[in-house]
């Protein structure tokens, strides 16, 4: 998944323009406007947080899981759309514990970056930029390195170091008696 | 495939550098560069913001043809050059001959122009004209803080550099929010952070800093000066200052004391709001840190006390000894893409370039020489603030107006209109169709960043290379080139070739430019002055060894009493305005509101900043729209709740046209820098019922504004 670090956040929203872009036609920039403006995650700006959110790909998805007609479905990486099943029936956005599935008309693609100029309702979420060579848009883009990628590799490193942090805290000699098994 | 031309992005004063993607003549994408400040990082301006190029019409139509009108009313209508040239010119020196050169005033460009066409402009007013009547928009910015630094280190910039400031050990940011006015150096405080700086922001809103402060002061607005003299008040009285540092290279610490004095924490936690304690605290982290830097903007600036605030903050910097070696110093974090450039450049009007005094008569020999000229006027001329003022007086006849848009960022705007409905003459150069031009006699369309080449000079004193990506559309004139014609024509002959050659000019006249050269700029490469020599590296850090540029060589201590805003709050108008940017929109909007995804982001009216609990005591909801109103205008605008923003104040953005905060704000200025006090006005709130009514009329009122800019250029 990719995920932010508040942080390193600043709330300058280059993510948002990039995430937008990149899933739009080359020439997008040309003919944005507020109505073809469909990022993917979202900067939140609360009075003491400011951070994008944005799908966490979660393993046991409620999204897929409510979905009755499996356009939602869990793939290697991420949670993936299939546009055609979408009947736009919100289901998705009920059950995303985050809000970070919504449910847009879109512009019908030929295939990736062709739009066919009709539009369909579909649902809409971050799915890593997975056609994109580059890998996702909004971690290239962001100017203090707010946004990364977390990988099985990261959280395992992550899960390491914390547990050394907390060998480190325990105390030699520690067990003082109240602690010991003898005294229970 | 795509050419990449290396080039500085045209917004904020970071100096990042870019590559313009460029494809059968057309700029295609923007990617960062590798430059000294940027490393590798752009923001959402850097990536998105080359568009307007491309004559979007979002906004405003560029201007593509010199346009000239018989009298103000009528239409404009296109003519070639030499009609608008011989117009202005005749016009100008009938002006000179019946009220004489200083009822003429003329500004230069702190944006896309460049340091080069900012030199012929102040040398086409001193040695054409003749007058010292040049300004530019550092007036109504950071004119404070190059008036206050000059006083007490000598010289007015930032004194250490924008990579310093991640290995700084402590930074106080006083009324500066980086992630808004420069997100590249919002970074380098992240990373300072990171490294593990000490961060205190003194600040009345929750600004992004605040949120990973060490220590967050939310100051009441209007209290700096007592705030800042309360912290050298505990410098003092706790003896946390560097009494060896004070002794050696500073001098007036007895009567900077016997000011100070006067402040004691205790005393001003009722001015500004803040616990004794935390003020306390601020001073002991910023004192133990080995190196400490001080960051400000327009928080601190923008007011009737500007200048003192900022003596006064060189003075914590002073007593601590935060200055003359790496990672530490005072920085005044300059705003447009090219306003340290302007100072630099001399379109001041008081200094040649490179800060050469026009009161020097050894200046003013050495300038008239090289130009040509018997003599150079030899008193300061006026700034720009002080227009409208003298056009009432009769004093003002005619005004140049060069890449600037006073009639949206000037204050008091309906007093500003005024002006320029009274003036004999106005000839605007620019690069679109703006609020300003729309006053204009005659305008010259000038070419665009990315359409010309030069030098800027970003906030840390650097020198850079920004370079032609593309090729103008329409009739238009690099800037340099169009005021070389107007010399010209009044009988000044200006016969540049390129911007090499006037660059090589200015290092001749300006010793402390000397060494910067066209080749070392070359590519990624940053000059920061002083360069004196061609084999001098340029200057990373100012006041090496604790020499600085004062006739003693010493810093000097000077503290001033506090006073309070100019126009209080009443009943009538409860709530302060303080006006402030936002990240998506640059100065007066005619770039990034031409720009798709920027304007897609942010557009009309704006918003207005409000605590929910002031929204709930004057009924105002979220995203609803609402009148603002102050003793000199009313506006619409957006409410946006946040209890970011302090209870009792409400912040809007300046760039806006229907939700204009500056057709509120006054013109109480510093008495020394005439710079406008925009942070504190009093005004009043008051909800809209009828919303649907109130956003259809803001649509149509929109639409007809941008109609008319349209049809003027026809």
């Amino acid at each position: 998944m990719v995920i932010a670090d508040p942080g390193r956040c600043i709330g300058c929203r280059t993510c948002e323009l990039a995430c937008a872009l990149a899933h739009s036609a080359p020439d997008a920039l040309a003919t944005l406007s507020p109505a073809s403006f469909i990022p993917r995650l979202k900067v939140v700006k609360t009075a003491k947080v400011s951070t994008p959110v944005q799908c966490r790909q979660c393993d046991d998805a409620p999204c897929a899981a409510v979905c009755p007609t499996g356009t939602l479905v869990k793939g290697d990486h991420s949670v993936e759309v299939i546009p055609s099943q979408c009947i736009g029936c919100k289901s998705c956005m009920i059950a995303c514990s985050f809000g970070v599935i919504e449910v847009l008309p879109c512009e019908l693609m030929v295939s990736d970056h062709h739009p066919s100029g009709r539009t369909h309702v579909e649902a809409v979420k971050c799915d890593l930029c997975e056609s994109r060579g580059a890998g996702p848009a909004c971690v290239e883009v962001c100017p203090t390195k707010a946004i990364y990628v977390v990988d099985s590799a990261v959280l395992a490193t992550a899960a390491l170091k914390r547990r050394e942090h907390s060998a480190a805290m325990l105390v030699i000699g520690g067990s003082d008696g109240y602690m010991s098994h003898a005294d229970a | 495939m795509a050419e990449k031309v290396l080039t500085v992005c045209p917004y904020c004063g970071s100096g990042c550098k870019l590559n313009l993607l460029v494809e059968n003549g057309s700029i295609i994408g923007a990617e960062p560069a590798n430059g000294v400040t940027n490393e590798g990082e752009l923001c959402l301006k850097g990536y998105y913001g080359w568009d307007f190029l491309n004559d979007t019409k979002l906004l405003t139509p560029r201007l593509k043809k010199p346009l000239l009108r018989e009298h103000r009313g009528a239409d404009f209508k296109e003519v070639s050059w030499n009609e608008a040239i011989n117009f202005a010119a005749t016009r100008l020196m009938e002006i000179k001959r019946k009220y004489g050169a200083d009822s003429i005033m003329l500004t230069g460009s702190s944006r896309g122009p460049g340091n080069e066409a900012n030199y012929v402009m102040q040398k086409f007013a001193r040695a054409v004209v003749g007058t010292n009547n040049v300004d530019c928009c550092a007036r109504v910015c950071h004119a404070p803080s190059v008036a206050g630094l000059q006083a007490t280190l000598g010289n007015g910039a930032m004194s250490n550099s924008i990579g310093e400031i991640e290995d700084t050990k402590c930074i106080l940011v006083f009324g500066y929010n980086a992630a808004e006015s420069h997100p590249i150096v919002a970074r380098r405080i992240v990373k300072a952070k990171e490294k593990g700086a000490k961060i205190i922001v003194c600040d009345p809103r929750f600004i992004e800093t605040a949120r990973i402060a060490d220590l967050y002061l939310p100051i009441k607005n209007g209290s700096n000066m007592a705030i800042v003299n309360a912290f050298a008040n505990v410098l003092i009285e706790e003896e946390l200052y560097d009494k060896d540092y004070v002794a050696r290279y500073t001098e007036g610490f007895e009567e900077y004391k016997a000011v100070v004095a006067k402040y004691p924490p205790e005393y001003v936690e009722k001015i500004a709001g803040v616990p004794a304690a935390q003020i306390r605290q601020a001073m002991r982290i910023y004192a133990a840190a080995p190196t400490a830097t001080i960051l400000w903007g327009m928080g601190v600036t923008q007011w009737g006390q500007g200048v003192n605030v900022v003596k006064s903050l060189s003075g914590l910097a002073l007593l601590t000894g935060n200055l003359g070696h790496p990672n530490c110093g005072v920085d005044p974090v300059r705003g447009q893409n090219n306003v340290q450039g302007a100072c630099d450049i001399g379109v001041l009007p008081n200094v040649f370039p490179g800060y050469q005094k026009v009161t020097d008569p050894a200046a003013r020999a050495k300038f008239a020489k090289a130009w040509g000229v018997p003599e150079l006027p030899a008193h300061v001329g006026h700034c720009l603030t002080e227009v409208p003022h003298l056009v009432e007086e009769g004093k003002l006849k005619a005004y140049y107006i060069f890449g600037e848009d006073p009639a949206q960022s000037e204050p008091d705007l309906a007093a500003f209109r005024e002006a320029m409905r009274n003036l004999d003459l106005v000839i605007v150069q620019d690069i679109f169709m703006n609020k300003t031009a729309m006053f204009a006699d005659v305008i010259f369309p000038a070419t665009s960043w990315g359409e010309h080449e030069g030098v800027y000079t970003s906030a840390d004193r650097g020198f850079q290379r920004f370079n032609k990506a593309i090729e103008p559309k329409g009739d238009v004139k690099p800037d340099w080139e169009i005021i070389s014609l107007m010399a010209a024509a009044m009988g000044y002959p200006m016969n540049y070739k390129n911007t090499e050659e006037i660059w090589n000019e200015v290092r001749e006249l300006c010793p402390i430019f000397y060494g910067a050269t066209y080749e070392k700029m070359e590519g990624l490469g940053y000059v920061q002055w002083p360069c004196p020599t061609e084999d001098h590296p340029g200057t990373t850090y100012l006041y090496t060894d604790n020499k600085f540029d004062t006739p003693s060589g010493k810093g000097i201590l000077i503290a001033t009493d506090w006073i309070p805003p100019h126009e209080p709050t009443d009943k009538e108008y409860p709530l302060v305005l303080c006006t402030v940017r936002e990240v998506g929109h640059y100065s007066a909007r005619t770039m990034t509101g031409n720009c798709r995804a920027l304007q897609t982001l942010a557009d009309e009216p704006g918003y207005v900043q409000i605590n929910s609990a002031d929204a709930r005591r004057y009924g105002i909801e979220d995203q609803k729209l609402l009148w603002i109103s102050s003793r000199r205008g009313k506006v619409v605008v957006r409410a946006l709740v946040t209890d970011r923003a302090n209870e009792g104040a409400v912040y809007m953005t300046y760039q806006w046209w229907i939700g204009a905060c500056n057709e509120l704000t006054g013109g109480h200025y510093d008495p020394a820098s005439k710079t406008p006090e925009y942070k504190y006005t009093a005004v009043k709130l008051e909800r809209i019922a009828d919303q649907t009514e109130a956003e259809s009329s803001l649509q149509k009122d929109y639409s007809e504004l941008r109609a008319r800019h349209a049809a003027a250029v026809g």
